[in-house]
């Protein structure tokens, strides 16, 4: 059942090597990720039933969790909705004369596999094979990346490719030191299996795996935009198509995070305390925070300004994760989550502003809420859901987050973070507001209606955060709180 | 066997030095070749151990791999690569070589001193292999912020790769295999998806400078 998550997409990737008709491109793409829907629907029942999955077949290769279903699950989910989004934002674009109708073959080969290999990173029992998913991920989105071709959009795409590869290097250093602490620990059937090394933590031999986790940190910190090695992400996905800045930034980021909750679990039991792991953590997820505050207070792109957010929020989610309370865990698990879902829908909704206006500069949109009522309205609101407003679910991670810093007895720490938080809020409210009243300056333009399937999922993901700002359906609980036993290792 | 796999290691440094006193291109691919063949011979003589002692082929057929791959495939690669790109020849780096090497010597200094006192990495004596095998890693990184060309940054990459590559098979003597492989898929869809944007970089920009690119701001 589990191998077929990783059979679908490759299959796809295959069928549409040979496709040339773009409706059915279209159909395909919809038809395969309702179908990965679909698994992920039924692995997540099994995984609540049981626990954990750990497939037979090559030596116990395919392996989930409840930490690693809660990622998947969000891949699966957001892969889902920016198909549904892709089609008429693909059809947008080649009406608009920005990409050849050819390109939408290359768009979804390039889109499965990049989903693949995401999965892949997701399933597999060994950090090795982990680690070698996620340099994948970045060479298959490159080309989406710099999809557009223009001057900006290659040169997003080179320092994409130059400075992930050359960090997620040195997390495989970390992971050489991470087997060298082991060795004489494990059976050689064991290497590198993340199950063998949490079960066996206390064995292992610490300065290596301080060593390790400092290179781990570095690396998979690269690909998820922690500061200061971000700088390959705002413009990555500022140039990107809207589509896939909204998988770049809703998924890509959490699988690199995946990769650091994993071994913040095995040092800290190995450590047998959170004070080394917890320090660097907290630091790494304050700068990028603070970064993030300073750069949204002076954006002038708006897609910029949420390529910056998103730092802002994987500085959270590290920085909740530096504390390791059961709290604070949970409020990272929660708060990953929803980070996800509204950002997305803001990428999605940007997408629909950018052909409606043709330009990223905050400066030079007007009168948003007229021309287009309804994304318009969407990315409003998304806009105070990603500051941190009640009543949406952003609000309540974060007050999960600010709670456990102050229950942990961190005061100080606790109240740079809810100031960060506050300024970055002011900016996020000061730079976006002027883009949604006041006149349009050329009129003459009609309103068009485009992408009416891509609305809707704007829509869904915004009745999505607005509902799990109240309540947090059980499974979702339970999923939540056995990934936090997980990385508790009770 | 120690003291062979020492000597090589010490090898591959070496290449790693006469890779950042390198002025040309041409001479860049030369000594990345040159520096993967001493790897390969490594892995070789692993793989002929271990295959003596437990009848395992998996090292040796890396060595072979690598052979295939980074002695031959990649640098020709490189090499097309360069003839198609470049027209002007001119000064590639930022900083003098004396300075180059000194900062790389500093580099392995740094990695002597701080790999040394960690325990559990030497039984009884300093383990050579590690130190300049990271040290590898390290200059790599350093040569690929040194160069302004986008080929220099590519064999920047390769050669922070070989480090890490020679680094996981002296000194643990065997990751496993799947990994391995995994590894070299990786690296060679990397070289050839670099070696494709540096056409396309070549094509916007009218050269393969990086200092070029500013278009971006934050």
């Amino acid at each position: 059942m589990g191998l077929f998550l990783l059979m679908i997409p490759l299959i796809t990737v295959l069928l549409a090597l040979v496709i040339k008709n773009r409706r059915l491109l279209h159909g395909l793409s919809l038809f395969t990720s309702a179908l990965l829907f679909m698994v992920a629907i039924g692995l997540t029942k099994k995984i609540l039933l049981w626990g954990q999955i750990n497939e037979p077949t090559w030596n116990g290769f395919f392996y989930v969790d409840a930490l690693s279903i809660i990622v998947l699950d969000i891949v699966i989910i957001l892969g889902f909705l920016v198909s549904i989004y892709s089609v008429g934002y693909l059809e947008e674009d080649v009406r608009q004369g920005k990409i050849d109708e050819k390109r939408i073959r290359l768009y979804y080969i390039l889109l499965y596999a990049f989903i693949f290999t995401m999965i892949l990173s997701l399933t597999v029992k060994n950090i090795g094979i982990m680690w070698v998913a996620i340099e994948a991920t970045t060479l298959a989105s490159v080309f989406l990346v710099g999809f557009y071709n223009t001057k900006k959009a290659l040169e997003a795409a080179w320092k994409y490719v130059i400075i992930c590869s050359v960090g997620i290097s040195l997390a495989f250093l970390g992971i050489i030191f991470l087997h060298l602490s082991s060795l004489g620990v494990l059976g050689k059937e064991q290497f590198l299996d993340w199950t063998a090394l949490f079960a066996q933590a206390e064995a292992l031999k610490s300065p290596l795996l301080r060593l390790s986790f400092l290179f781990i940190l570095v690396g998979f910190g690269t690909k998820a935009g922690l500061a200061p090695m971000h700088t390959w992400l705002p413009g990555a996905h500022s140039q990107a198509p809207s589509p896939i800045s909204a998988l770049l930034s809703g998924v890509l980021l959490n699988s690199a995070m995946y990769g650091i909750m994993r071994s913040v679990a095995i040092v800290n039991k190995n450590l047998a305390g959170s004070t080394f792991t917890g320090n660097l953590l907290i630091a790494a997820g304050l700068l990028s925070i603070g970064i993030a505050a300073v750069v949204i207070i002076s954006q002038k792109e708006y897609k910029n300004l949420l390529a910056y957010s998103s730092i802002e929020h994987m500085g959270i989610i590290a920085f909740s994760l530096g504390l390791f309370t059961p709290a604070s865990i949970f409020g990272a698990l929660l708060h990953m989550i929803n980070h996800s879902l509204t950002k997305s829908m803001l990428f999605f909704a940007t997408g629909n502003i950018l052909h409606t206006y043709h330009t990223g500069r905050i400066s030079k949109i007007k009168g948003i809420l007229k021309r287009m009522p309804v994304s318009g309205t969407a990315f409003l609101l998304g806009l105070f859901a990603i500051a941190g407003t009640p009543p949406f679910s952003i609000f309540a991670s974060e007050v999960n987050v600010i709670a456990a810093v102050f229950l942990n007895g961190r005061f100080i720490i606790g109240a740079i973070f809810a100031f960060l938080l506050a300024v970055i809020f002011a900016g996020i409210v000061f730079n976006m507001l002027p883009m949604f009243y006041g006149e349009s300056a050329d009129e003459e333009i009609p309103v068009q209606k485009n992408n009416l399937l891509g609305t809707g999922a704007i829509l869904l993901l915004l009745i999505l955060i607005l509902i799990t700002g109240f309540y947090l359906p059980n499974d979702l609980k339970e999923l939540i709180y056995s990934a936090q036993r997980i990385m508790m290792g009770e | 066997m120690t003291n062979f796999l020492d000597t090589l290691s010490l090898l591959v440094l070496l290449t790693a030095f006469i890779l950042i006193a390198n002025k040309r291109i041409k001479s860049y691919i030369r000594t990345f070749r040159l520096q993967s063949l001493f790897i390969a011979i490594g892995a070789g003589i692993i793989g002929l151990e271990s295959f003596a002692q437990e009848g395992r082929f998996d090292a040796l057929i890396l060595s072979v791999i690598m052979i295939i791959l980074k002695v031959i495939y990649i640098p020709n690669l490189l090499d097309n690569t360069y003839a198609h790109v470049d027209h002007t020849v001119e000064k590639d780096f930022f900083l003098n070589i004396p300075i180059l090497i000194f900062i790389s010597f500093l580099l392995f200094l740094f990695s002597y001193f701080s790999f040394s006192s960690i325990e559990g990495l030497h039984e009884g004596k300093v383990n050579l292999q590690m130190i300049n095998l990271v040290s590898v890693v390290l200059i790599g990184l350093f040569f690929m912020i040194t160069r302004k060309k986008a080929i220099g940054q590519i064999v920047g990459f390769l050669v922070l790769e070989n480090g890490l590559f020679a680094t996981a098979m002296f000194v643990t003597q065997g990751m496993p295999f799947i990994v391995d492989l995994g590894i070299f898929i990786d690296l060679l869809t990397g070289v050839l998806i670099m070696g494709l944007m540096v056409f396309k970089i070549n094509e916007k920009f009218d050269s393969i400078d990086i200092n070029k690119m500013k278009n971006l701001r934050g």
